[in-house]
C-alpha cells in the first residue's frame, strides 16, 4: 500500500495545528502504522517541543534538502513508539529556505523508501511560501479550526486555496469546542461552522485543560487514556484510517457530570 | 498609441479592436509597445483580433501574429471582422457568467455583464457585476451589482445576508439583528435613491 501525505493546516495561527499533528501522528503510530511527522513551520519549530523530542535533533528538513546529511539521519524516532519519527524544522532559516518541489521530493522519498504509512506535516500559519511548501507535496489535507469567526474565516480562506492547488474534499477538525459556552449561544455550534465551510466533518475536540499540560510536558495527549481530548485524537486516527465512527457527543462540565465523575459513574 | 486600437471585454475574452483605415506599420508599433509593456495583461484569456475595416496581406498577418505571441498565456487567438460592438450592446442585458461553485473568502469574481453564482457566496468572498447578481445559495459576503453605474441592477439570493451590497453607487448593509437560520429568498433593488429589498 502507498503511504498518505496529509498536511494539518488552518489559516489562522493559535488554533492547534501542532498539538493536532503531534497528536495525530502518535495515535496513527498507537494503530501500529509507520508514520513520519514533519515540521514545516522554519523558524519556528515548536513540534519536536510538544513531541518532547527536541533534544535529540543533530539535522533538520534544511539539512536533508541541502545534502548536508542523508534523510534517515535527520528523522528522530519518538521515544515511545518504533514507528513514529520526525523529521524537524530548521530553527536558524526561513521558509525559503525549502521550496514546494523538494519537498514535494521529500515526502515522495518519505513514502517510497522510508515505506512510510502515513506522512503527517505540520503546516505554519499565514497563507505564504510556507503554506505553500507544507500543502506541496500533501494527498490530503485536515484543516483545524475553533469556534471562532476569524478561525472559521480564515479557513474558508484555505479551503478555497487548497482546491486552487488541486486538493480536493479536505476534512475539518474543530478544536477547543465547550458544549456549555455553544448550549448558552455564546460559541458557535458545530453545525454552523459546517454550514459555512461545507466540508466534512473529522473530528471534534473538547477544550481540556490537560492538553496544556501534556504540551509543557512533551507528551501527546493522545497516549492518555482518560483524557476526553485524547480520545478525541484517537478516534480522529481511526476515521483517517477509513473507520467510521460516530462523533463524540460533547460532555457538559455542570454539576451532575461532576458529580458523576466524583462518585466514578463516568 | 490609444487611437490605433482599444480593447473591450466580452464574455469569453477580450476584443482588440483596431481602428479602420490605420497603417499596418502603426498598428505593428504600438502592438509590440504594448506587448512589451504589459506581456501579461491578457493572462488565460481568449483574445479576438477584429481586423473590420483593415485590409492586411498574408505576410501582414503572419507578421502580426508573431508580435502578439509575445502576450504570455494567452489561451487562444481568434480574428475577426464581426462588429462586436453592435452585438454587444442589444444582448449585454441577457448575457451572464454562471459560477457552478461556491466562493470563499478571499475568492473574488468580477464580470461586466450578470453573475449567477450556483452556490453560498462565504463572507471574505466578493463578487462584482456590472448587471445583475443572483445567488442560488447564501450570500454572506460583499456583492457589487451595476459596478458601472446602472442602477437598474438588482441583487437576489435564497438567503440575502451580505456583508455589504452595493447597487450602482449606493451602499447597504444586512441588520445587525439580522437572523440567520431560515432560507428566504429576497431581492435587492434601487427605488427613488435608496436600496429596497423585498421577499420573493
Amino acid at each position: 500500500m502507498a503511504g498518505k501525505t496529509i498536511v494539518i493546516t488552518s489559516g489562522k495561527g493559535g488554533v492547534g495545528k501542532t498539538t493536532s499533528s503531534a497528536n495525530i501522528g502518535t495515535a496513527l503510530a498507537m494503530q501500529g502504522n509507520r508514520v513520519c511527522l514533519i515540521d514545516a513551520d522554519i523558524g519556528l519549530r515548536n513540534l519536536d517541543v510538544v513531541m518532547g523530542l527536541e533534544n535529540r535533533i543533530v539535522y533538520d528538513i534544511v539539512d536533508v534538502v541541502e545534502n548536508n546529511c542523508r534523510l534517515e539521519q535527520a528523522m528522530i524516532r519518538d521515544k515511545r513508539y518504533d514507528g513514529l519519527y520526525l523529521l524537524p524544522a530548521a530553527q536558524t532559516r526561513d521558509k525559503t529556505s525549502v521550496t514546494p518541489f523538494q519537498m514535494k521530493e521529500l515526502v515522495g522519498d518519505l513514502k517510497e523508501e522510508m515505506e512510510m504509512d502515513y506522512v503527517i506535516v505540520d503546516s505554519p500559519a499565514g497563507i505564504e511560501q510556507g503554506f505553500k511548501n507544507a500543502i506541496a507535496g500533501a494527498d490530503r489535507a485536515i484543516i483545524v479550526t475553533t469556534p471562532e469567526i476569524s478561525a472559521v474565516r480564515d479557513a474558508d480562506r484555505i479551503i478555497g486555496l487548497l482546491e486552487a492547488e488541486g486538493l480536493r474534499d479536505p476534512e475539518v477538525i474543530i478544536n477547543r469546542i465547550r458544549a456549555d459556552m455553544v448550549d448558552r449561544g455564546d460559541m458557535m455550534g458545530i453545525e454552523d461552522m459546517i454550514e459555512i465551510l461545507a466540508i466534512d466533518l473529522i473530528g471534534i475536540v473538547p477544550e481540556d485543560e490537560g492538553i496544556v499540560v501534556s504540551t509543557n510536558k512533551g507528551e501527546p495527549i493522545a497516549l492518555n487514556d482518560k483524557a476526553k481530548a485524547g480520545e478525541a485524537y484517537r478516534n480522529i486516527a481511526r476515521r483517517i484510517m477509513g473507520e467510521d465512527l460516530p462523533m463524540m457527543k460533547l460532555e457538559k462540565d455542570n454539576f451532575i457530570t461532576r458529580f458523576k465523575k466524583l462518585v466514578g459513574l463516568s | 498609441m490609444a487611437s490605433v486600437f482599444s480593447f473591450q471585454a466580452v464574455s469569453d475574452g477580450i476584443v482588440m479592436n483596431f481602428r479602420s483605415g490605420s497603417s499596418f506599420g502603426s498598428i505593428k508599433k504600438a502592438v509590440s509597445l504594448h506587448a512589451a509593456e504589459a506581456a501579461d495583461f491578457f493572462t488565460g484569456v481568449n483574445l479576438y483580433l477584429n481586423l473590420s475595416g483593415l485590409e492586411l496581406s498574408y505576410n501582414q498577418l503572419e507578421e502580426l501574429m508573431e508580435i502578439v505571441k509575445n502576450y504570455n498565456q494567452v489561451n487562444k487567438i481568434y480574428f475577426t471582422a464581426r462588429k462586436i460592438e453592435k452585438e454587444e450592446k442589444s444582448n449585454k442585458n441577457s448575457e451572464a457568467v454562471i459560477i457552478n461553485r461556491t466562493l470563499r473568502s478571499g475568492q473574488r469574481v468580477k464580470h461586466q455583464a450578470n453573475v449567477v453564482i450556483v452556490g453560498d457566496v462565504n463572507p471574505g468572498a466578493e463578487v462584482i457585476a456590472g448587471g445583475d447578481i443572483i445567488v442560488f445559495g447564501r450570500l454572506r459576503g460583499v456583492v457589487h451589482a451595476g459596478a458601472g453605474g446602472s442602477k437598474d441592477s438588482q441583487v437576489a439570493a435564497l438567503k440575502l445576508n451580505p456583508t455589504q451590497l452595493r447597487i450602482a453607487s449606493l451602499i447597504a448593509r444586512s441588520p445587525d439583528d439580522s437572523d440567520n437560520s431560515k432560507l428566504q429568498a429576497e431581492r435587492a433593488y434601487i427605488e427613488n435613491d435608496q436600496i429596497m429589498v423585498e421577499k420573493i
